[in-house]
């Protein structure tokens, strides 16, 4: 038995452009992007015909019948078939996750070489049967006689037509991320403008990112689209505050969107090293207030010994250094996407800038999770 | 004699298969403007479509129909689609000799000389070859290719029966068939009742025989059959994502499929490359169509 850590490295990674919702990507299912977006890897590395030792991706989105996702795009793509692939679901951590999954395999020697990813659509959206047909059904289908059969077909009314949408909110609160997010960003008095110009940088930064040429051996056209569609080069702090707030302030609650600044610094004391030991700072965008939320919240006194434990604050992150070719607020964000799009970009970030290089990843997802990555240029 | 005709846009698919239809009554081809049944042999006339580009949601609705995963990439049989309007103009065009509905497709070869983008714009041009006897009436080919600039990047022969005589099989037809009937099977398909509309939708071929059961009993079928073409893409999509970059693949269709219907698709690969496959019944065996598929260098 292998009882030693190997160090993992990335290898680099690729992904199609974000499209909008309804977008030129309507009709693309989710294994229609992840095939491809595989077969772009293929590509990059030559692994036509190769087997892996896994492949593992997800999406937060899925119909039913895609519970093979991943296996059915590795079928789908030019890997051999060979090659083993699962699905993993965690919100807007999938990709991340995922990534980390495959990381530990290969750490512990139970794996070479694998592929992470997610993916998703809200075009494509799973509709399901209204809940009160699907019960009449199910009825109908566990009675035995006629007669039964019929007392339940009965109840059918024309408006249980109407069909289950995937809802934006959270099971346990009834609130969807943005109301949670305008929660804390009151809480911790982080006003519009503050947030407008978080977002006006994240655009601008990836639009330099697609002008210089520093994406063009990371993203891969598909159907037609050649740049991440949300990305407004032109945005500015005093176009977006022309725009509504979504959000309102609803009443108080812990915002749900903060797990992230919990998980920061129990893996900063497992690695033993400083929130400022790091190059390059991959904080999810979420929302602009959710990543400046966090970052207030690392350096409040309060908050980090009443709430983290600590007995000092854990500073103040150089903003310089922080989404430094954009964030998820200028490319868009399809939940179990995001995690890819980050790591794959880092990784490009860190290998360029040399030896020793170290950022670090911090997401948030549905369901008060989050989920941090450390990487290190090899 | 040889004729060139050019067009701009793609000609109307309704008017010709109305022009198609009119042509099996009898008597109706000696019509001036009704195509079939004048001429005694196919006519040297090659007709040209130019500034061709692809509509993206066409394209999606075809490789949903198939079986293609959604690419920027064109799946092989799709420039088919993109000519059969000119196919079927040559055919209803008042010099053809026969009627096109009531013609057999026996085989489709299409050879890919590289990957089309679906942001390419293509030109095609599209003829027919001369009559030649066949065990069981005369054949033609109906040829097209579809060019990127001066670059010839598809090519296809479609291979017609005009039936007549009860002869046997073709050479090494016998052969094909055992052949096909061993292939080791790899999936079934069960293909839906309307799956004749499905694909009529989406490539504008609505022969009456593929339409309807109703429409197909007119023309001798007990039920609406497959098309041939969707079950060469269908079979091109299962092998999709091992295929070359440029290859030929060459299709025969046996025994037309009776919807619905339960499938067996079969395939084999040989070391150099090459792959067999075979759509068959999936309880008697019995092959609907073998192919093979070659790469090119």
């Amino acid at each position: 038995m292998n009882s030693t850590v190997r160090r993992v490295a990335v290898l680099g990674g690729s992904r199609i452009p974000f499209a909008r919702q309804n977008g030129p990507y309507a009709r693309a299912s989710n294994q229609d992007m992840m095939t491809t977006a595989l077969n772009a890897v293929v590509e990059k590395f030559g692994l036509a015909g190769e087997r892996l030792d896994e492949v593992a991706a997800g999406a937060v989105l899925k119909h039913s019948r895609d519970f093979n996702l991943s296996r059915e795009s590795v079928l789908g793509s030019k890997l051999a078939p060979e090659t083993p692939a699962y699905d993993v679901q965690q919100a807007c951590g999938t990709g991340l996750e995922a990534t980390i999954l495959v990381a530990n395999k290969i750490a512990l020697g139970q794996a070479d070489v694998a592929v992470a990813g997610g993916v998703d659509t809200t075009s494509d959206a799973p509709l399901a049967l209204n809940e009160d047909l699907r019960e009449i059904l199910l009825e109908v289908n566990r009675t035995k006689s006629n007669a039964g059969r019929l007392r339940a077909l009965a109840k059918l009314r024309p408006q249980q037509l109407v069909p289950e949408i995937p809802r934006n909110a959270e099971p346990r609160t009834g609130l969807s991320m943005g109301e949670h997010c305008a929660i804390m960003a009151r809480e911790w008095g982080v006003g519009r403008e503050e947030q407008d110009e978080l977002a006006v940088r994240s655009h601008r930064k990836l639009a330099e990112a697609y002008d210089s040429g520093w994406l063009d051996d990371v993203v891969v056209p598909f159907l037609g689209l050649e740049r991440d569609q949300n990305l407004r080069p032109d945005a500015s702090v005093e176009r977006l505050a022309q725009l509504k707030p979504v959000f309102d302030y609803v009443h108080k609650r812990e915002g749900l969107l903060m797990a992230p600044a919990y998980a920061m610094p129990r893996m900063l004391q497992r690695a033993g090293i400083k929130l400022q030991d790091f190059d390059f700072y991959e904080i999810h965008e979420a929302f602009a207030a959710q990543v400046l939320c966090t970052l207030k919240a690392w350096e409040d006194e309060r908050f980090c010994s009443e709430r983290l434990g600590l007995d000092e604050p854990l500073g103040s992150v150089d903003r310089d250094k922080l989404n430094v070719h954009g964030g998820s607020l200028g490319a868009g964000h399809p939940f179990g996407a995001t995690g890819g799009r980050i790591v794959a970009g880092l990784a490009k970030l860190l290998s360029e800038n040399g030896s020793g290089r170290r950022g670090v990843i911090s997401i948030c997802a549905a369901g008060g999770l989050g989920v941090t990555a450390i990487m290190e240029a090899a | 004699m040889s004729e060139e005709r050019s067009y701009d846009s793609p000609p109307g698919m309704l008017a010709l298969f109305a022009r198609a239809g009119v042509g099996l009554v009898p008597g109706a081809s000696k019509l001036p403007f009704i195509g079939g049944g004048r001429g005694k042999e196919i006519p040297s006339l090659t007709l040209r479509l130019s500034d061709l580009s692809i509509d993206r949601d066409k394209l999606t609705a075809y490789s949903r129909v198939c079986g293609f995963q959604l690419s920027d990439i064109l799946p092989a049989t799709y420039p088919h689609i993109l000519a059969f309007p000119l196919h079927l103009s040559l055919m209803t065009d008042t010099s053809f000799p026969f009627p096109a509905i009531g013609l057999v497709h026996i085989s489709n070869q299409i050879t890919q000389r590289r990957p089309i983008r679906a942001d390419e714009t293509l030109a095609l041009r599209v003829w027919a070859t001369k009559l030649e006897p066949h065990p069981r009436g005369k054949k033609f080919s109906i040829r097209t290719e579809a060019s990127v600039g001066d670059e010839v990047v598809w090519e296809e022969v479609s291979t017609n029966l005009r039936r007549g005589g009860e002869g046997g099989p073709a050479p090494g037809e016998r052969e094909r068939q055992r052949q096909a009937e061993e292939l080791p099977a790899a999936a079934t398909w069960r293909l839906p009742g309307d799956l004749g509309r499905r694909y009529g939708s989406v490539s504008g071929d609505i022969n009456p025989i593929h339409m309807h059961s109703l429409s197909a009993r007119l023309f001798g079928f007990p039920s609406a059959i497959a098309h041939g073409m969707w079950t060469k893409a269908r079979c091109l999509a299962a092998l999709a994502n091992r295929l070359p970059e440029a290859f030929t693949v060459e299709a025969s269709f046996r025994r037309p499929i009776l919807l619905p219907a339960t499938v067996e698709f079969a395939e084999a690969w040989a070391e150099d490359g090459t792959a067999r496959f075979a759509v068959r019944d999936a309880k008697k065996g019995t092959p609907h169509l073998d192919g093979s598929l070659k790469p090119q260098a």
